[in-house]
């Protein structure tokens, strides 16, 4: 009979994730770089968020979108002829980014040229929002169309985020969305969150969004 | 489905664990799952076969402890689960509230030698 002991480990299985985090914020902050974690599910008009988002902000600061995608690089191209410096990650079948991809990314794009980088994360509403990638800010997008339940279905994305972007709120009229009780639903579980009420397709609150992003931006900078 | 990822990681992080010990052969992992993390048991056991296949963990035993998702009332400071109680306190029915445990994902301890 082999001598079997038991060795206490006691470690998180995030830890790594986490210390890599730390690492890639201790970066953007000697770069002077804000990097913003942008997650939604797919088809809430994330890619249009940033596209205008770029528009907005592209004459007064150098922008970069990393693009995370299970495959294709249709993102990347549309972002990059917005005016954004762009690259496309493909995670191969993963559904979602960690830490160690996210500083691989700003490796590749070269964050220390650029003021702001927005990483697209997968849309996704479950696995991102147990991973730190080292980023400033979170915030997601909730679109009109995808119901006003979602807060109380996907909890810990909600409660993790510091920005809720309720986007296509032009569309309102055709859906039955509550407003007010996804505010209520979200500020319970997140006092601190932040919520913008926008229209990607017809720039209706972007400036509240965007002011909230520049406001953002030279704190970190400071 | 994101468990075989996650697992994934736990080889790597045994793998250390079983250098930095010198140890040459695992019999047991033992892991605690939060029940307010987003990792579900009965996936990761499903997945952990093939996760560990060709790894140090290959044909070793996976336990799972299930920890609970414990909160601490901010009105009357009565500990209670917040998932039975519906996230409101089983005392004063207050929804404000500190969360005290749940959203744990660790390696507990591994049985080698």
């Amino acid at each position: 009979m082999e001598d079997y002991k038991v060795i206490k480990v006691k470690k998180s299985v995030y830890e790594n994730n986490n210390l890599e985090a730390e690492k890639v914020r201790e970066r953007l902050k000697s770069e002077k770089t804000f990097l913003l974690n942008l997650m939604s599910s797919p088809g809430s008009g994330k890619t249009t968020t940033v596209v205008r988002t770029i528009k907005s902000l592209k004459d007064k600061m150098k922008m970069g979108v990393i693009e995370a995608d299970i495959d294709s690089y249709v993102d990347a191209e549309k972002v990059a002829k917005a005016g954004a410096k762009a690259i496309q990650l493909q995670t191969g079948g993963m559904c979602h980014i960690d830490a160690i991809i996210s500083r691989d990314g700003l490796d590749s794009i070269g964050s220390q040229e650029l003021d702001f980088v927005i990483i697209e994360n997968i849309g996704n509403l479950v696995c991102p929002a147990s991973y730190d990638l080292g980023a400033c800010k979170n915030a997601m997008i909730l679109s009109v169309p995808e119901g006003d339940d979602k807060p109380l279905k996907y909890p810990k994305m909600f409660s993790t985020v510091d920005a809720l972007i309720i986007n296509k709120i032009d569309t309102m009229e055709y859906f039955d969305f509550d407003l007010e009780a996804v505010r209520k639903r979200v500020k319970e579980m997140n006092p601190n969150i932040e919520v913008f009420e926008i229209s990607a397709k017809t720039g209706q609150g972007f400036d509240q969004w965007t002011q909230w992003l520049e406001r953002n931006i030279t704190q970190w900078n400071r | 489905m994101h468990e075989l990822g996650v697992v994934m990681e736990v080889v790597k992080n045994v793998e250390q664990i079983a250098k930095d010990n010198k140890l040459t052969k695992i019999h047991t992992l033992v892991l605690q799952i939060g029940e307010l993390s987003s990792m579900i048991p009965r996936y990761i056991e499903a997945c952990y076969p093939a996760a560990v296949d060709g790894t140090i963990l290959e044909n070793t035993k996976l336990e799972i402890e299930v920890l609970p998702g414990n909160a601490i009332c901010k009105q009357c400071n009565n500990v209670f689960n917040i998932i039975k109680c519906d996230g409101k306190c089983s005392n004063c029915q207050e929804q404000s509230w500190e969360l005290l445990c749940g959203k744990e994902f660790m390696i507990k301890e591994i049985i080698a030698c």
